[in-house]
């Protein structure tokens, strides 16, 4: 028996042993290098933390996959409500009528924008400045993912100009700046198959 | 995303989602909903339970998108949320006693070493782990679980639980050395 119940002999806790699986922290670390009691026991819980990750991973095999009945039974009662985000009023045509649109609708007109565009992602998209007052400057900010292969720069400036033509179009909003964050390059779709834990589009 | 939303980086999909993207909330929901599944029904005790906390939890992870600082982070996130809302969910389940009484009966018939997925059945190292899972006590096997299913920190399980962050360390530690024990044994 490599592990004892609480204590070690070298005197050492197994409850220090355990914490440093966890953290990397321990009060004696050049003890724990050399002392065999400690090394054993530590074998021991590294085992048990290899195991724990193989029984998880059939555990979440087991609850299924993503694009499973059960998950799109959770889905169809979550009914998400939207997010409208600030009130971003429009110039009527008559005078009296009131106008306007919502932020949500613009980011996910970005986002229809992005989406058109092969090879990118369009990720998280904010409007600085006062929307709702009419003609104040607003700088819009978009996060993106280039997908692997793909010139960034060159599908960062098509994305720059689609957007300008598509808010300049579809909005009132002056936009002073539209700045692009480029955060991930995608790796391609493997070969393989995906794992049970990946969904299917 | 013409190429797919599977490949989309979880800091892309919760960006969007944060947005108000429902699609790419639904895509974060497939990714990592049967882990989330996996967890709360280790905690909870069955499928069914598991489904509640996983939808309760997901409205809540849509609602409080915007408090996520790490977009990146949305993986653990969501499993903290889910680890809470297990641990709420049996707390809720206390005011039922003829409920409780019901669980436990299901939990027995998991401890009981003629189950079907019990070690001397299946003769797995994996079926022995989780047959000496089921015979720790309560509070040892909730640690263990929000940690190596939840990936949680030692912070995060104390306010779950509502201990001290020195008391979760104690019961992994005590949990941790009662099944490598029973490993060591089964070998």
């Amino acid at each position: 028996m490599s592990i004892p119940d609480r204590n070690l002999e070298c005197g050492h806790s197994l409850e220090e042993l355990s914490t440093y699986l966890d953290t990397g922290d321990i009060p004696d670390p050049h003890h724990l290098a050399e002392c065999p009691d400690c090394q054993a026991a530590l074998a021991s819980l590294r085992n048990l933390k290899v195991l724990g990750t193989e029984f998880l991973g059939e555990e979440i095999a087991a609850a299924g996959k993503g694009t499973d009945d059960w998950m799109q039974a959770i889905l169809d009662n979550l009914r998400l409500e939207v997010r409208p985000g600030r009130t971003i009023p429009l110039r009527p045509e008559h005078p009296g009528d009131t106008l306007s649109e919502t932020e949500g609708a613009i980011t996910a007109l970005v986002r229809a924008v992005g989406d058109s565009i092969p090879g990118i992602a369009v990720g998280k998209c904010r409007l600085r400045g006062d929307v709702t007052v009419p003609g104040a400057p607003v700088t819009v900010e978009v996060q993106l993912a280039v997908l692997y292969g793909h010139p960034m720069l060159g599908r960062a400036d098509e994305l720059r100009e689609h957007l300008a033509a598509a808010l300049a179009r579809h909005t009132e909003l002056n936009v002073a700046a539209i700045d692009l964050a480029v955060s991930d390059v995608l790796q391609p779709r493997p070969a393989t198959p995906p794992t049970p834990e990946e969904p299917q589009p | 995303m013409p190429h797919g939303l599977e490949l989309v980086p979880d800091a892309i999909l919760a960006g969007r989602a944060s947005d108000g993207d429902t699609a790419a909330f639904e895509a974060l929901a497939r990714r990592y909903g049967p882990q989330m599944r996996a967890c709360a029904r280790r905690i909870t005790g069955s499928y069914a339970d598991a489904d509640d906390v996983v939808q309760e939890s997901l409205m809540q992870a849509w609602k409080q998108l915007d408090t996520l600082r790490d977009n990146g982070a949305v993986k653990g996130w969501l499993l903290r949320i889910t680890g809470s809302r297990s641990i709420d969910h049996l707390r809720r389940r206390k005011v039922h006693p003829e409920l409780d009484a019901e669980h436990e009966a299901a939990a027995d018939g998991a401890r009981n070493h003629n189950n079907p997925e019990s070690a001397a059945v299946n003769g797995s190292r994996v079926a022995a782990l989780k047959a000496a899972l089921a015979r720790l006590p309560e509070e040892q096997r909730r640690c263990w679980v929000l940690k190596e299913f939840g990936d949680q920190s030692y912070e995060e399980i104390a306010s779950a639980l509502n201990i001290s962050s020195d008391s979760v360390r104690g019961r992994l530690a005590r949990a941790r050395v009662t099944l490598a024990r029973e490993m060591e044994e089964w070998r």
